[in-house]
């Protein structure tokens, strides 16, 4: 059942086409990541969600009613910024009640919801705390937690980890995921970081210059992107793109090919169907990333062994791929099915 | 390094006196006017100046019998606290949609408010006068709060401006997502934070106000008149009575001096916003 529903919804910034009626549904319960390179309108989006961005054109209902030109404050939507943005004069347990105080609940309720967050999200021994006193993780973690106090209808999440440092933004991950799976809330999450996008998302929803590219769960966009962008921009390293001419029994129409670099196996001289130079050999311990510059037109291509390194630099190797794994994208970009 | 260190005492010391001798030039007339009011007439004019006689308070009695100086100094807090007060209210929202709702005209505003600050206010005398005269508005408190408020206005839109600008957006978007209404918005999150813009950017207008004496003595010489006015009362009508000025002068300065001195902290900080952070 939709609860989120996005109707041709457009923005401009003069003449500026930020968001080009842009159709999404999403369903109660459901964690949505919205992804794509900086510029692409991710946040732009969430904010016309949220009431901080007037939505031009286009209706946004949510739970049945339309909220299109309806004030943030009165939406039920919580927010977690990428800058915390915690009121720097309260403390921790002011932040965290600010909501619900505005709203006048009773404090008996007030306390122990705030109590509740506090113990959920290890920040009992913080409430007495002001912001500045507080490690960015932890005022991540009050950011989030004035989010679940108030039980909102849907978390919007603006690019929250990108302010901690690669150890704390792992283990933050998988506290969200974990409060998502205890919350089972409808959340909306903005990331540029692809893995925060496979490992959080049911789906994800791929954007780029305003429009959106593609809408599936992680492993959909993985194994069947829909077009050219997606395909590179999923995958790390990227999806290798070679022109169909080194391909046989393809579509006629098939201009470009991908193929995932664990999909490359390199096997004797002479027994594959590429053969080319080794460039570089990145051995990564559980892993090897060969990159090989092709015989011909020079284009370049990345083998992933899960083995120790078997090659040298300027070693001329021969690669097989599985045939089952190539992705045939048509001269417009877009996947031939 | 014994060199190296003679040679930072050495310009430590030339600085220093620097310094003081900078701050006493600019602090004399201030000793001069607060001595000379403590001299007798004869004693003020006298050539070279006299540095060490009886000190008589005389010239403060003259100046209260003659001229009523509680009067004077009631108009003085009424017109500038009330302008201040005034002024904050209109500043504030401005500066608030300026800062946190700008649009393409935001800066030409800002500059073109800024502009009328350039223009000498005898230019806007003759029209205001005039207006003023036929509202009934000459000489009354009324006029003076009106003149003072517009006066400040785009100082205060400017530092207040300043001040919000750096309170991060988010911050009131959080707030907004929160549930705040503008009200609260403003009350439980704006206000708190820019308290101290808004008490120094207050503090300064105040004294601005209190200091005003071109408006005060064309719109308000009588009845209306603030403590400039009755300053000035001593300096033309009747010659130059030194004493008499001074005591005046000293009696018209007072209140603003200790205000300003306990709050220097804000002041400062009022007006070197921005150039420290």
């Amino acid at each position: 059942m939709s609860y989120l529903e996005l109707k041709n919804v457009d923005k401009y910034y003069g003449d500026v086409h930020a968001i080009k009626g842009v159709n999404l549904t999403i369903n109660k319960g459901e964690f949505i990541v919205f992804v794509g390179p900086s510029g692409c309108g991710k946040s732009t989006l969430l904010r016309m969600i949220a009431g901080l961005e007037e939505i031009n054109d286009g209706d946004l209902v949510l739970d049945g009613n339309e909220i299109t030109h309806q004030a943030p404050s009165k939406r039920d939507l919580a927010m977690v910024f990428q800058s915390y943005a915690l009121y720097p004069h309260m403390t921790v347990e002011e932040n965290m009640s600010f909501a619900l105080r505005i709203k006048g609940e009773d404090q008996s309720v007030i306390d122990q919801k705030v109590a509740k967050a506090a113990e959920t999200l290890n920040l009992t021994p913080y409430l007495k705390r002001t912001p500045k006193e507080l490690s960015g993780g932890q005022r991540q973690r009050v950011a989030i937690g004035r989010a679940i106090v108030r039980s909102p209808k849907v978390f919007l999440f603006d690019e929250p980890l990108s302010n901690l440092d690669a150890a704390l933004r792992g283990q933050t991950r998988v506290e969200i995921a974990e409060l998502h799976r205890d919350l089972n809330a409808t959340s909306i999450y903005v990331t540029h970081d692809q893995v925060e996008a496979m490992t959080l998302a049911d789906r994800v929803v791929v954007l780029q210059g305003g429009v959106i590219e593609q809408v599936g769960t992680p492993m959909e966009l993985y194994e069947a992107p829909a077009n050219k962008f997606v395909a590179q921009f999923i995958g790390q390293p990227q999806m290798n793109l070679l022109s169909a001419s080194y391909f046989s029994g393809i579509s006629p129409e098939a201009v470009d090919v991908g193929i995932r670099p664990e999909h490359f196996t390199i096997v004797e001289a002479g027994q594959g169907a590429i053969s080319g130079q080794v460039e570089l050999v990145e051995a990564l311990g559980n892993e090897t990333l060969i990159h090989v510059c092709l015989e011909g037109a020079g284009e370049k291509l990345i083998v992933r062994q899960y083995e120790q390194p078997t090659v040298k630099v300027r070693d001329t190797v021969s690669i097989n791929y599985d045939v089952s794994h190539l992705h045939q994208f048509d001269v417009k970009g877009e996947a031939i099915r | 390094m014994s060199t190296k260190k003679s040679k930072l005492t050495t310009s430590l010391i030339v600085r220093t006196i620097a310094a003081w001798g900078i701050a006493l030039m600019l602090f004399f007339p201030l000793i001069f006017m607060g001595i000379t009011a403590f001299k007798t007439e004869l004693q003020a004019i006298a050539v070279p100046s006299l540095w060490a006689f009886e000190p008589t308070l005389e010239n403060f009695h003259v100046v209260n019998e003659r001229s009523d100086y509680m009067q004077f100094a009631w108009n003085s807090v009424v017109t500038s606290v009330v302008s201040t007060v005034l002024g904050l209210l209109i500043a504030a929202p401005a500066a608030y949609s300026m800062a946190f709702s700008p649009t393409k005209g935001t800066n030409g505003l800002l500059l073109w408010m800024l502009s009328t600050k350039f223009m000498p206010a005898v230019g806007a005398l003759l029209p205001i006068y005039i207006i003023f005269q036929q509202f009934g508005l000459l000489d009354t408190k009324t006029a003076l709060v009106i003149i003072f408020t517009m006066m400040n206005l785009p100082i205060m839109v400017w530092m207040l401006y300043t001040y919000f600008k750096d309170i991060p957006h988010e911050i009131l978007e959080a707030a907004r997502m929160d549930g705040a209404s503008v009200w609260q918005e403003f009350r439980h999150v704006l206000l708190p934070l820019g308290i101290g813009g808004l008490a120094s950017t207050g503090l300064l207008c105040l004294v601005l106000a209190w200091n005003e004496a071109f408006w005060a003595l064309n719109l308000g010489a009588a009845e209306a008149g603030t403590l400039a006015t009755m300053m000035v009362s001593y300096s033309s009508p009747e010659g130059l009575f030194w004493a008499k000025l001074s005591a005046a002068s000293l009696m018209a300065i007072a209140p603003i001096v200790v205000i300003g001195w306990f709050s220097q902290k804000q002041l400062v900080q009022g007006l070197t916003f921005g150039a420290v952070k």
